[in-house]
């Protein structure tokens, strides 16, 4: 058992960290209230080596491991969630897939993009009628000649607008169930019939763009089925066990930088004559603040830690998903209350991490999904 | 061409703190690069990634905690560092800049650098005296408070811009090999990247002890000795405008006609 982090790791949690106490910060409030997806982030992101962590040195990522991945994004969590997300659905969901499943052709023409940061990626799961019972999908591919025809609409994408690559969901043998499902890659630059029918207006998160997306007889060629027909499902899951330690260290994140606002508050605001932290029942939730974080911090180690080991990691990604993204609310929620009237204005970040911390109950499965799993996993 | 940086992991203590002993609690203590070191180490690399064949050595004399903030200069282009330290040195406690740059100058001795950077001072002792005095330790021309470098390699000159007091700059070339103090702002240092970090890993970070130098624990005895710490008493007190331009100039001016500054 080793709880020290290397010493890599912990150079990149600094310098990561001064970036984003540097870079981020400063503008974090701003370009949610500008709706602005902060272009400029992403690319000084990319210049820093940052956009391909996990992903092999040969298709021009970092080739870091997932623990390391985690830092990064727990780091980018603790100034802006929108930052976070955009990057945790790059990471894990758009461009990991690729190197789990693709040739090393599709590697070559659709990772290295990504992982150098030339561009954004985007993954497309979710549809207007099938959310929590994903595989339940209408989007369709159809064979024709050398390629296929799509057709369909996917809902809440994150980064679809600006991205330049889709992977995307689709039902190759309507009658085969979970086996009927393909990935496909998609251009959304160059494919016609490719659209961006939607960008939301959300309760947070709102610098990270979320799209509908449609697909109206969008014909693609054959070479961008990601793996084989049918394995979409499975690539999925997988997909998604990943991706579950990174919104597990978004929100370990977003509830690190809420705490930190709270406590930083607390020794500063005066009441009755003393400080409000000598107040029991304000020191009371700022210890609960650190002690969940620990607790989220820890599962989403293990997670990743196990992640690296090969281990299967489906019941403690889930869990770690579970657990901090449940701190990441109540953490924020209780910043919000400790900072009183001003915790409710958006001159101090609390608010914001309370708004954005909601959707990690939600995005990559439900909490109550979450459950779900985890019942399955211990046989319930 | 060699480059050599000298650099110092410097303590910076929170806003509230207390005291214990002859220093601050090491619980409100933070540790970091010095400052002014940042700038000399992006001016290096910066000299090395213009030029051709330029080797950038950093040296810090420190305890092994400094390892890690040494290890990030390798990380931004340093290509090796040296870290001096010796049990004797925590026994001697405080260094000051004539002994600092007897160290040093066993340093140079053994690496014969062209050009020496050090910060123009260090953040918490702040002598803003060892880079000079390890000029003249060996005998090297210098430059101190230099806040813009222009390094003609071929012919030995650096041409450089000295911040002196009230504003004044003083444009001077100096003759390598030679010592120059940077200031702040002379560049902009860069963030490492990952990548940067990863190779930092493997780059070399050797210990030298005293006798690897051919120095001997009287060479560190120091003629300076810290014999209290205490909080000054501060005399006045800050006030703070906050506010739009035209509010905070309108109280400002306020201000300044009722403690009489201005009149009328
Ligand atoms: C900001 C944002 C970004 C997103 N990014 C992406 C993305 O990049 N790619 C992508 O594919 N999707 C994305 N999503 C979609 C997200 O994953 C889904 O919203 C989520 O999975 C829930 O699906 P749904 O919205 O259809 O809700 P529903 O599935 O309709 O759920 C509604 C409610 O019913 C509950 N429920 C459903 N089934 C069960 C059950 N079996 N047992 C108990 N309770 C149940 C749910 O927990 C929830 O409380 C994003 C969503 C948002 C808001």
């Amino acid at each position: 058992m080793e709880f020290e982090l290397p010493s890599e790791h912990r150079m990149t949690r600094e310098m990561v960290r001064e970036f984003c106490d540097e870079e981020i910060a400063p503008i974090a409030q701003e370009i949610e209230e500008e709706h602005r997806f902060p272009a400029e982030i992403f690319d000084a992101l990319a210049d820093l080596d940052m956009l391909g962590v996990p992903i092999s040195e040969d298709y021009g990522g970092l080739g870091g491991d997932q623990l390391l991945y985690a830092l990064v994004t727990e780091e980018l969590g603790r100034v802006s969630g929108s930052i976070g997300l955009s990057f945790a659905a790059h990471v894990s969901l758009a461009s990991k897939p690729i190197e789990l499943f693709g040739t090393d052709a599709q590697k070559e023409r659709w990772l290295t993009p990504l992982a150098e940061g030339e561009y954004l990626g985007s993954w497309a799961l979710t549809e207007p009628s099938s959310g929590s019972d994903a595989s339940d999908m209408d989007t369709i591919a159809e064979r024709d000649d050398d390629g296929y025809v799509l057709n369909g609409t996917k809902q809440f994408i994150t980064n679809a607008s600006v991205a330049g690559s889709i992977l995307l969901k689709a039902v190759t043998d309507p009658g085969a169930g979970y086996d009927g499902i393909s990935t496909f890659i998609v251009d959304p630059e160059n494919d016609d019939g490719f659209s961006v029918s939607t960008e939301w207006e959300k309760m947070g998160l709102n610098a990270s763009p979320t799209c509908e997306i449609t697909f109206d007889d969008c014909w693609i060629p054959e070479d961008r089925l990601l793996g084989s027909e049918g394995e979409g499902w499975k690539q999925t899951k997988k997909t998604l066990q990943g991706g579950r330690v990174s919104i597990a260290a978004l929100s370990t994140g977003l509830a690190q930088g809420a705490f930190e606002a709270a406590r930083e508050y607390a020794t500063e605001r005066e009441q009755f004559g003393q400080s409000i932290s000598k107040f029991d029942a304000v020191r009371d939730m700022i210890v609960e603040m650190d002690r969940k974080i620990e607790r989220s911090r820890l599962l989403t180690h293990k997670a990743a830690t196990m992640y690296d080991d090969g281990q299967d990691v489906t019941r403690i990604s889930s869990m770690a998903k579970l657990d901090a993204s449940e701190t990441s609310r109540e953490v924020a929620e209780d910043a919000v209350q400790v900072l009183g009237g001003y915790g409710y204005t958006t001159d101090f970040a609390p608010q914001r991490f309370y708004r954005d911390a909601k959707l990690m109950e939600i995005g990559e499965g439900t909490s109550e999904i979450q459950r779900l799993v985890l019942g399955r996993e211990l046989g319930l | 061409m060699k480059i050599l940086v000298t650099v110092k992991e410097v303590a910076e203590a929170e806003d509230d703190f207390d005291i214990d002993g002859l220093d601050i609690d090491e619980r409100y203590l933070e540790f970091d690069l010095n400052e002014w070191d940042e700038y000399a180490i992006e001016e290096a690399v910066q000299i090395k990634e213009d030029g051709d064949d330029v080797e950038v050595v950093s040296v810090t004399i420190g305890p092994e905690r400094a390892e890690e903030t040494i290890r990030m200069g390798l990380a931004k282009g340093v290509d090796r560092a040296i870290r001096v330290w010796d049990d004797a040195f925590a026994d001697v406690g405080m260094l000051d800049p004539k002994t600092k740059a007897d160290v040093l100058s066993a340093v140079v001795e053994d690496e014969q650098p062209d050009l020496v950077l050090t910060g123009v001072q260090a953040g918490d002792d702040s002598f803003g005296a060892t880079g000079v005095t390890l000029a003249e330790t060996i005998d090297f021309e210098w430059g101190a408070v230099v806040n813009a470098l222009d390094l003609d390699a071929g012919a030995g000159v650096a041409s450089v811009h000295r911040e002196l007091e009230g504003g004044i700059e003083e444009l001077t070339d100096i003759e390598l090999p030679a010592v120059l103090t940077i200031q702040t702002g002379i560049n902009e240092p860069r963030y490492a990247s990952l990548r940067g970090i990863r190779q930092a890993q493997s780059k070399p970070l050797d210990l030298h002890e005293l006798d690897d130098l051919g120095l001997e624990e009287s060479d560190l005895e120091s003629p300076l000795s810290r014999t209290a710490m205490y909080e000054p008493e501060s005399e006045g007190d800050a006030t703070v405008f906050e506010g739009s331009a035209e509010e905070t100039a309108t109280e400002l001016a306020s201000l300044l006609r009722d403690v009489g500054v201005v009149e009328g």
